[in-house]
């Protein structure tokens, strides 16, 4: 009889499982594929590793900027790959070691629930107070004739490129395509983005998807906006432009990122009652699901999609499944997107504001008034817009696009989530010279529009 | 020379009213007549017009101020005009004798601001993390100078503290023992909270910290009326022994009496309620044992019928008093009942049409409500509840069903006087008057 039986092994999952153990509870985890999941193996942190090495090619490019007459190098993708490899089994080590200090059953297999309090795992029945189903997400494939075709691939399917196709179409410009249309264009590929919707990075403050889709633009990026893909034939792509003709495009490699689903087929919620469907399963802000003593957290909640959600997610709900009220308050999660330039937000975006009609003040900055974002962006440019309540001066949102701005996202994120208003948080003092001076400066704007 | 506005006496209880609004501000330029503001006492809102031409030197309360009636709220004169001599806001009563919110906002040299005497803090001047009172309302206790000190050097008063010093008097150790216990509010639930936001013990934010979204709605300033309702209202069924008696009465002869007042231009506007208002003063002319007023022990039949009727408005319950109603015709009951009522619902009803009332009649049948519970209006002795009415089966002499038009009366009356067999009496009385309508209302 276990405390806990945690299904599934990524952020939200690991981190229960630990927290549970240290607090001296008796703790089973079970996953099926590499402990770490989506994020550590095929997610957030081999995109940043391809990244890293695709910036690095983009600055030999750039290097003459800074002074550097460098040859722009060869990519060596074998090499990208181990190293990304390198980074992922360091990092799921330490995972190991997390589990193993706080003295986690880690068990592989498929956990399927047979009850409120079952858990059957190859033939073998477990039982536990508790269940956290952790089991994540995978990527969605989007009903496309062809999408089956040998050159087309999804984004777990990505990291493990040895080779740098010339032409590659990208269906979705969510983050993750995005991400993959700098890596691709960084490292010399020619990029075409595909998108249904009128806008990239839905969901971003609309400012942000207009100027990071500029910035991708001015890098070779070509975008196809308001399309939809009919089909797909060996290298060719056919499509619907924005005024409904039918258009081709040829690419050596087609990459499918239209968003992930929640991964809650045949695990038995049926069977225990579990309320979902295919868009997750819904929980509270305690991280309950309809069913006492069944717990859920991260992308199989179907709602943020974020490795951070996911962890934060799990400790709420293993403190309220041993007796410490906690509750996750999701009006302060930061989120980025790791293209060139980045995208970094928090709180809520105009268009939220607007429709929720709440008055709102607007600042917008240039990313030029940080020194270190010049020193840093020979040929970048960026801006940060602070949304502030009109009445109270409450920090509402705060967008950003420039480099680095993943950086300091969090000291907004702060801001929100103390709920500071304007006129004191312009008191905080930033360091200098930093990038995130850009967010100290808007704060003073603001402060400043308040007193006008 | 400068005039000055007073509080003016709104009646002959009146004591003090609520500044519910400010239609003029500081440099307004007015004529006589105009109207200053709206103000507010226990049962009515009346507004104080401009006693002569010119422009508004200052004026010396805020909205939502309690002020003593014959106070100076504000003063008008010639454009430039100092105002030091003739600036007297307000008898200058003793701090410890006055509510907080009674007195005058602090002119621009005053350095005392107006939240450490409880009342609404500004917000831009309430610091991040300070501490906000569960309970918003105004404080009454006398501070030391050291207390005055750390609450405006903190922006903080609560609405209840306990001095601990000589004569109660609330010393510095007492507000900073507040400060540190009350719930920490993040500044931005700190600017709602001094705005009315219910604020609840504990919070969702960081170490229990209350946020914006943890707050209540605001909570409305319920109005001098609302207020006068509730404490009457809770006085009546903490001081009396109440019960209510349910009965009907035939409602044919009154709806044919109706049918025909309705041809008339004259009388159409005489309603059913109207008619059975008129059945209940005559009834009470027969049995005056309820048209009484029992207080202090004492026990004082009226001769003289002052009908109180439960009119809704836009501000809550009112009831006008039709004073002598028992010397009214139908037609004259009817016009002054709606006279009554159109003025409370507009706000112009005087104090004293409100007060004074002997037997008090409120009518929920044209809602269609069948029976309730009518809540005496003490030191009256009775109440009497007008329903809907309803078709009621009856056996006929023949032994024959039929269905009457029936109309149903609640009567609440209070135990303490008047006992069940004389309150069943009453209501047989204005059964039969409500039964013989045709008779009475065509003499």
């Amino acid at each position: 009889m276990y405390d806990l039986i945690v299904i599934g092994s990524g952020p939200g999952g690991y981190e229960a499982a630990a927290h549970a153990g240290r607090l001296g509870k008796k703790v089973a985890l079970v996953e099926e594929g590499r402990i770490g999941g989506t994020c550590l193996n095929v997610g957030c942190i081999p995109a940043k590793a391809f990244l890293r090495s695709s910036r690095l090619c983009r600055e030999l490019r750039e290097g003459a900027c800074y002074g550097i007459q460098a040859n722009p190098g060869k990519l060596d993708m074998v090499a990208v790959v181990e190293r990304k490899n390198r980074i992922v089994a360091t990092l799921a080590r330490g995972v190991d070691e997390l589990l193993a200090d706080a003295q986690v059953a880690v068990i592989n297999g498929r956990a399927r629930l047979t009850g409120r309090d079952q858990v059957e795992v190859g033939g073998e029945r477990l039982q536990a107070a508790n269940i956290l189903i952790a089991t994540g997400s995978r990527p969605a494939v989007p009903a496309i004739p062809g999408i089956g075709s040998g050159n087309v691939i999804d984004s777990t399917a990505a990291f493990e490129l040895t080779e740098i196709p010339a032409r590659v179409a990208i269906v979705g410009a969510g983050y993750i395509g995005l991400e993959f249309a700098t890596f691709f264009t960084d490292v010399g590929a020619e990029v075409a983005v595909f998108e249904v919707l009128p806008q990239v990075a839905a969901g971003c403050d609309r400012d942000v998807g207009d100027r990071l889709r500029q910035s991708l633009q001015r890098c070779g990026v070509t975008f196809h906006l308001s399309c939809r893909v009919l089909g797909i034939d060996g290298r060719q792509l056919s499509y619907a432009d924005s005024s409904g003709q039918r258009q081709t495009c040829s690419a050596d490699l087609i990459l499918h990122a239209t968003g992930r689903m929640p991964v809650v087929d045949d695990l038995g919620l049926e069977r225990a009652g579990v309320d979902f469907s295919a868009g997750g399963i819904p929980i509270t802000e305690r991280g309950r699901t309809n069913v006492p003593g069944i717990w859920a957290c991260g992308d199989v909640t179907g709602t943020h999609m974020l490795a951070h959600v996911a962890t934060r997610e799990a400790v709420v709900a293993v403190n309220n499944m041993f007796g410490k009220p906690d509750r996750i308050r999701y009006d302060a999660i930061p989120a980025v997107i790791y293209t060139h330039p980045e995208a970094a937000s928090v709180g809520r975006t105009e268009q939220e504001l607007r429709d929720a009609g709440i008055g709102y003040d607007r600042t917008v900055v240039p990313m030029g008034v940080a020194g270190r974002f010049l020193i840093e962006n020979e040929a970048g440019s960026g801006f940060l817009k602070l949304l502030t309540g009109a009445r109270y001066g409450e920090i509402l949102g705060v967008h950003a696009v420039a480099d680095l701005s993943s950086e300091f996202i969090v000291a907004a994120a702060a801001l929100i989530e103390a709920e500071l208003c304007v006129r004191h948080a312009a008191e905080i003092v930033f360091p200098h010279p930093t990038v995130a001076e850009a967010l100290g400066e808007a704060l003073r704007r603001a402060q400043q529009g308040r007193q006008s | 020379m400068a005039t000055t506005v007073q509080m003016p006496k709104l009646g002959n209880t009146v004591e003090e009213c609520l500044l519910t609004a400010w239609l003029k501000h500081k440099g307004d330029a007015v004529a006589a007549g105009d109207i200053l503001a709206e103000v507010e006492t226990d049962k009515a809102s009346f507004e104080v017009p401009a006693p002569a031409d010119g422009i508004v030197l200052d004026t010396f309360f805020d909205e939502g101020a309690v002020v003593p009636v014959f106070t100076s709220i504000c003063v008008i004169g010639a454009a430039g005009e100092t105002i030091d001599e003739t600036l007297t806001p307000g008898p200058p009563p003793a701090v410890d004798s006055l509510t907080a919110s009674a007195r005058p906002r602090p002119t621009d040299s005053a350095g005392w601001p107006a939240q450490a005497l409880g009342q609404v803090p500004d917000i831009e001047a309430r610091p991040a993390g300070t501490v906000i009172p569960a309970r918003p309302g105004a404080g009454r206790a006398a501070l030391s100078p050291r207390a005055r000190r750390f609450a405006r050097e903190h922006d903080f008063m609560p609405p209840e503290v306990t001095g601990s010093g000589p004569g109660g008097r609330v010393v510095e150790a007492d507000l900073r023992a507040l400060f540190g216990t009350l719930p920490r509010l993040s500044e931005a639930a700190g600017a709602r909270a001094s705005e009315g936001a219910v604020v609840p013990p504990d919070g969702s934010g960081i170490g229990g910290m209350i946020r914006a979204a943890d707050l209540g709605a605001p909570a409305a300033r319920i109005s001098a009326v609302r207020q006068r309702i509730a404490e009457r209202l809770r006085d009546s069924l903490g001081s009396t022994a109440q019960y209510t008696l349910n009965s009907s009465a035939n409602a044919g002869g009154l709806l044919a009496v109706r049918r025909a007042l309705k041809s008339d231009p004259q009388t159409a506007g005489i309603t059913i309620g109207d008619l059975v208002i008129f059945c209940t003063i005559r009834a009470l002319g027969q049995a005056p044992g309820l048209n009484a007023e029992f207080t202090g022990g004492i026990l004082c039949q009226h001769s003289a019928i002052h009908l109180a009727f439960a009119c809704d408005t836009d501000r809550g319950l009112m009831v006008p008093v039709v004073r002598d109603s028992q010397r009214l015709s139908l037609a004259e009951l009817s016009l002054r009942m709606r006279e009554l009522a159109e003025q409370a619902a507009a706000g112009t009803i005087g104090p004293d049409d409100l007060t004074g009332g002997t037997f008090t009649v409120s009518n929920l049948g044209s809602l269609g409500i069948e029976s309730f519970t009518p809540v005496l209006n003490p030191p009256q002795v009775a109440i009497l509840g007008i329903d809907t009415i309803g078709l009621k089966p009856v056996r006929k002499p023949d032994g024959n069903i039929e269905f009457i038009d029936s109309i149903g009366l609640s009567l609440t009356v209070d135990h303490q006087i008047i006992d069940g067999v004389p309150a069943a009496r009453f209501l047989n009385v204005v059964r039969h008057e409500i039964e013989n309508a045709p008779q009475l209302c065509t003499t």
